[in-house]
């Protein structure tokens, strides 16, 4: 750092003041003052790591924590982090929750929708291994990273928004350590695992027109005659009773 | 099967010398068999009912008052043994104070679980019933749309079954 002759001579006399000046500052114009040496490199992994764009995915309870860091009190804004509530604007995904069996193929397309360059910060022991899920449970995924690659791990069953913070600043200190003439060798051939089939695609049972759907209007025959049995005296009075509230 | 309830006492040792509760003595008067299995954790009479008697019976308890079923679900009695079908049901009404509750349970063995469904009785019965055949394959007749509703539709096997074997996919091997 270059300091001006005559600002060392004001330090030695009266101090300078600093707040309020009634006249405009003035610009520099020591040229030294004046430079930014950096690569281009620098340069745009800065821009880029100045705005990684999060999408919106919560799956359980590490969520919650998720949430909190959204809101004013941890405020991730300071980052330049903004939630995205749709793939194609995200940079950033953070699988926060248990991932099963049926929301694999949606998180993976999901993943797949994102624009390159896309980083996967794996929050909560739920997706690093599967977690409490990880002994017994016939649907959890155990590790996200089975389906998508993920670049940072974020222990915690769940994480404290202090933590996902700990955990951007790594990502960040990642993005800033890549290179541009790097790129072709960073992108991932082998994202994850798959094999080929013949199985063919189905249309969907479960489309939510079942409420319209006739079964629903009236029981089934031999349900009605079950339910037509002959009702003994007794209750003869408290079923004219209930028909009365209906 | 149908035990003198005016005895006021159960023979039966598992039941520990329990008298049966208000609404099982009144099932009892009107002749509807069943078997009063004791008291729950929060005092609550349980009733054991045979699956070709449960409309009849669910029937009559909604007559009675029961107008409410607040749970429904299922769990295995052990590998080999039956699977058992539950009920929840409570009078509900107006500024209620301590409403009364009664417990339904219906056993069916494991080679044949089918049951009747409750559907048309308590409509709340809908998604329940679709979760218990889902986790267990207690098939429920007469419910209008029993489809799988936690698990992926093409899934093999009834996950919560005692003799249920996880698959072997690579996504449910544990990690490294």
């Amino acid at each position: 750092m270059v300091m001006n002759s005559d600002s060392l001579s004001q330090t030695s006399g009266q101090p300078e003041l600093i707040l309020n000046p009634i006249e405009r500052p003035k610009v520099t114009q020591e040229l030294s003052e004046n430079v930014i040496l950096t690569t281009v490199d620098d340069l745009y992994n800065w821009a880029r790591l100045s705005s990684l764009w999060p999408m919106l995915y919560g799956t359980a309870c590490c969520f919650i924590e998720f949430a909190a860091l959204i809101g004013s009190r941890f405020d991730f804004d300071r980052f330049g982090l903004v939630p995205r509530s749709t793939p194609r604007q995200a940079d950033l995904i953070i699988t926060a929750g248990t991932i099963t069996m049926k929301m694999a193929p949606a998180l993976v397309r999901l993943y797949e929708q994102m624009p390159d360059p896309k980083y996967v910060i794996a929050m909560g022991a739920c997706t690093i291994t599967g977690g409490m899920f990880s002994t017994d449970s016939p649907t959890a995924v155990r590790g996200v990273d089975k389906l998508i690659p993920v670049d940072v791990y974020l222990p915690g069953c769940p994480p404290r928004p202090e933590a996902i913070i700990d955990a951007i600043i790594k990502l960040r200190k990642k993005i800033s350590n890549e290179s541009i003439q790097e790129r072709g060798e960073l992108r991932q051939t082998h994202r994850y695992y798959s094999t080929t089939h013949s199985m063919q695609a189905v249309d969907p049972i479960l489309t939510g027109a079942y409420l319209q759907s006739a079964t629903r209007d009236a029981p089934p025959r031999e349900l009605m005659e079950a339910m037509g049995l002959p009702v003994p005296p007794a209750l003869s009075a408290a079923e004219k009773e209930a028909n009365r509230r209906v | 099967m149908s035990e003198q309830e005016s005895s006021a006492i159960t023979p039966e040792a598992g039941s520990a010398l329990a008298e049966a509760g208000k609404t099982s003595k009144w099932l009892t008067q009107n002749g509807f068999d069943h078997e009063f299995v004791g008291l729950d954790a929060s005092g609550i009479e349980i009733l054991k009912v045979d699956r070709e008697f449960l409309v009849p019976f669910a029937t009559a308890l909604y007559a009675y008052g029961f107008n409410c079923l607040q749970c429904q679900g299922g769990y295995d009695d052990g590998p080999g043994a039956e699977l058992v079908s539950f009920y929840h049901l409570i009078k509900v009404s107006d500024n209620a104070d301590r409403p009364e509750e009664v417990r339904i349970k219906v056993f069916l063995p494991r080679q044949d679980p089918r049951v009747p469904s409750l559907y048309w009785i308590w409509k709340s019965a809908d998604w329940q019933e679709r979760e218990t055949y889902d986790m267990y394959g207690i098939v429920y007749e007469g419910h209008p749309n029993l489809k799988r509703i936690l698990m992926p539709e093409d899934w093999v096997g009834w996950p919560l079954r005692k003799d249920y074997v996880s698959p072997d996919f690579y996504e449910l091997q544990d990690a490294y």
